[in-house]
């Protein structure tokens, strides 16, 4: 059973349209990227999930349950760090753990300190006095202390420096590896390409796009360089399907690639080629793509 | 009821909540003392003066009669502009705090990703306001007691009396406070919620006011909740004001009611 699904959910602000009709599955124990420019809805379709706004159609369904209708029951098993971090000034990640904890009716403190140890958090310093990486340490702190089985994390880690999101990205696959779900809202494409399974593509409230990472990867387009041997430059050359060479520069040829690898592999052994360059899938074309509308436009 | 929620609650409004209350305190044990040592002079000089007649009527929302005594100047200290002040303050702050002064601080993503729901936040804070405003009334009443040791024995009024004043203060304190929460929960900015709620309090006040100066006023005077609120009439008829207090404490259910009606059906929207 999906840990989320929505059927047909809409949101409207007034005339403006939040999400539209958005149908989204995600499965138990992933890490499910969603992704979309500014503005595409998907904070929107996170604080339908959380029950923070009523759905104007549709419904959302976490755990098997209603989210308008059965908020509380779900939060308790929902850890959450919102995209604009906001938290309590006079707190510290001590009485952080201290206040949670009476509120979800556990004892965070032992399990808190654990992470905090792994997050490199000084547990005695006041949200006033903190950095905005250390704020956002105590908030990704405060979302996994209860071992919730659903994390929604909505941009986790602007602020963290890179060696704190590697830390971030290694505790987020073994959540997943032990059984939780994540959903993971970004901006940052190289981050959900190397953390995520799965993707959902937002734009204007629209759903463009709900794939496995792997079955984009194998859609993306790659970068190919050619260099000739010297006097062996065609003035013409007949291409393989998938294959455009978009600049030529001497003997250096540039192009992309977007089809069967050993197809160009075998057409290019049968040239005067010194060398043949083929880089990774750009699955950062790929998202970019879904991005821009039928105009080009962001 | 949540013990997590109350717990941080109550952090937060313990500072205020002392500030008032020890200025209410304050002015409670000093008013009246003050005001007795010039009660001779006050009854020749100053309430000869028709204007600060008409003034003190209005405060006192009651005729004072021909004579001027102690009972009415212990009264003053129960309807003085210093002490509404000072509780409608204390009350508007604690009473914006959820939603508009969560939403306007951005914090309220954090408290509602956990499992509480909406009623229990509201009923926590509506706990914290009720028991923090006690505490503040309390407060005052300590301090009236500590100024009748001061005066003559003769002149002390009973403290039936005063705690009967200060039952109809409180009633005053919920129908105020249940206003300013409903007024939390339409707004998104505390600062608007704040604002708006201190305009209906201070048009309250100024309608009772008007009344004494302006005949149209007086058919409209019962919107007023000061019109509810007469300690001069209590101290002399020496009985509960079962009325009013009914009235007060009715505006203040139906509005909390409405307050949390909306509160649990709304959007809650920090961008």
């Amino acid at each position: 059973m999906s840990v989320i699904v929505t059927r047909n959910l809409t949101k409207r602000y007034g005339r403006r349209v939040g999400i539209d009709g958005l149908d989204l599955s995600v499965p138990p124990g992933s890490v499910f990227g969603f992704l979309g420019p500014n503005g595409s809805g998907k904070t929107t379709t996170i604080r339908l999930i959380l029950s923070l706004l009523r759905p104007s159609e549709g419904e959302a369904v976490v755990f098997g349950l209603d989210c308008w209708r059965h908020g509380r029951r779900i939060k308790a098993d929902i850890g959450y760090v919102p995209g604009d971090l906001r938290l309590y000034s006079w707190m510290t990640a001590r009485s952080a753990l201290g206040v949670f904890g009476h509120i979800r009716g556990a004892n965070l403190v032992r399990s808190g300190l654990d992470l905090a140890d792994r997050f490199d958090l000084d547990v005695d310093v006041r949200v006033r006095n903190m950095s905005r990486g250390m704020r956002q340490k105590l908030g990704l702190l405060l979302a996994m202390v209860h071992w919730p089985r659903l994390l929604v994390l909505d941009e986790p880690t602007s602020g963290l420096d890179p060696l704190m999101q590697q830390t971030l990205y290694d505790e987020l696959r073994e959540r997943a590896a032990s059984g939780a779900t994540v959903f993971f809202s970004s901006h940052t494409l190289s981050e959900v390409e190397a953390l995520c399974e799965h993707v959902a593509i937002l734009r204007n409230g629209i759903l463009v796009a709900d794939e496995a990472v792997e079955t984009l990867r194998a859609r993306a387009p790659r970068q190919v360089a050619l260099r000739w041997k010297e006097a062996g430059v065609p003035s013409e050359l007949k291409t393989p399907e998938g294959l455009e060479i978009v600049e030529r520069r001497g003997a250096e040829w540039r192009g992309t690639l977007d089809g069967h690898v050993m197809d160009f592999v075998r057409w290019s052994a049968s040239l005067p080629l010194d060398d043949v360059t083929i880089s990774e899938p750009d699955l950062e074309h790929v998202f970019q793509q879904f991005y821009l509308d039928e105009d080009g436009k962001a | 009821m949540n013990r997590g929620l109350l717990i941080k609650a109550l952090r937060e409004v313990w500072p205020v909540t002392l500030l008032c209350g020890v200025g209410v305190m304050a002015f409670e044990m000093l008013l009246p003392v003050v005001l007795a040592s010039f009660e001779d002079q006050i009854a020749a000089q100053w309430f000869q003066v028709e204007f600060l007649q008409v003034f003190v009527r209005a405060l006192l929302g009651s005729e004072m009669g021909d004579k001027i005594d102690i009972g009415m100047l212990r009264s003053i200290a129960w309807v003085h502009p210093v002490v509404l002040a000072m509780l409608w303050a204390h009350e508007i702050t604690l009473c914006t705090r959820l939603p508009a002064g969560e939403v306007d601080r951005g914090t309220i993503d954090v408290l509602f990703g956990t499992p509480v729901s909406r009623w229990c936040a509201y009923i926590c804070e509506t706990v914290v306001w009720m028991v923090a405003g006690a505490v503040v009334i309390g407060m005052g009443l300590v301090g009236a007691w500590c100024g009748n040791l001061m005066a003559s024995p003769e002149s002390r009024p009973s403290v039936g009396q005063i705690l009967v004043i200060v039952v109809n203060l409180y009633c005053l304190y919920l129908a105020v406070g249940g206003m300013a929460l409903l007024i939390s929960s339409l707004s998104d900015r505390r600062g608007r919620a704040v604002a708006t709620a201190f305009g209906v309090v201070l048009a309250s006040f100024f309608l009772n006011f008007l009344t004494q100066f302006w005949t149209p006023a007086k058919h409209i005077s019962f919107l007023g909740i000061m019109n509810y609120y007469k300690p001069l009439l209590v101290l002399r008829k020496a009985s509960w004001p079962v009325e009013d207090m009914t009235v007060l404490l009715s505006c203040g259910l139906v509005l909390w009611v409405a307050g949390g009606v909306i509160f649990n059906r709304r959007d809650v929207c920090t961008v």
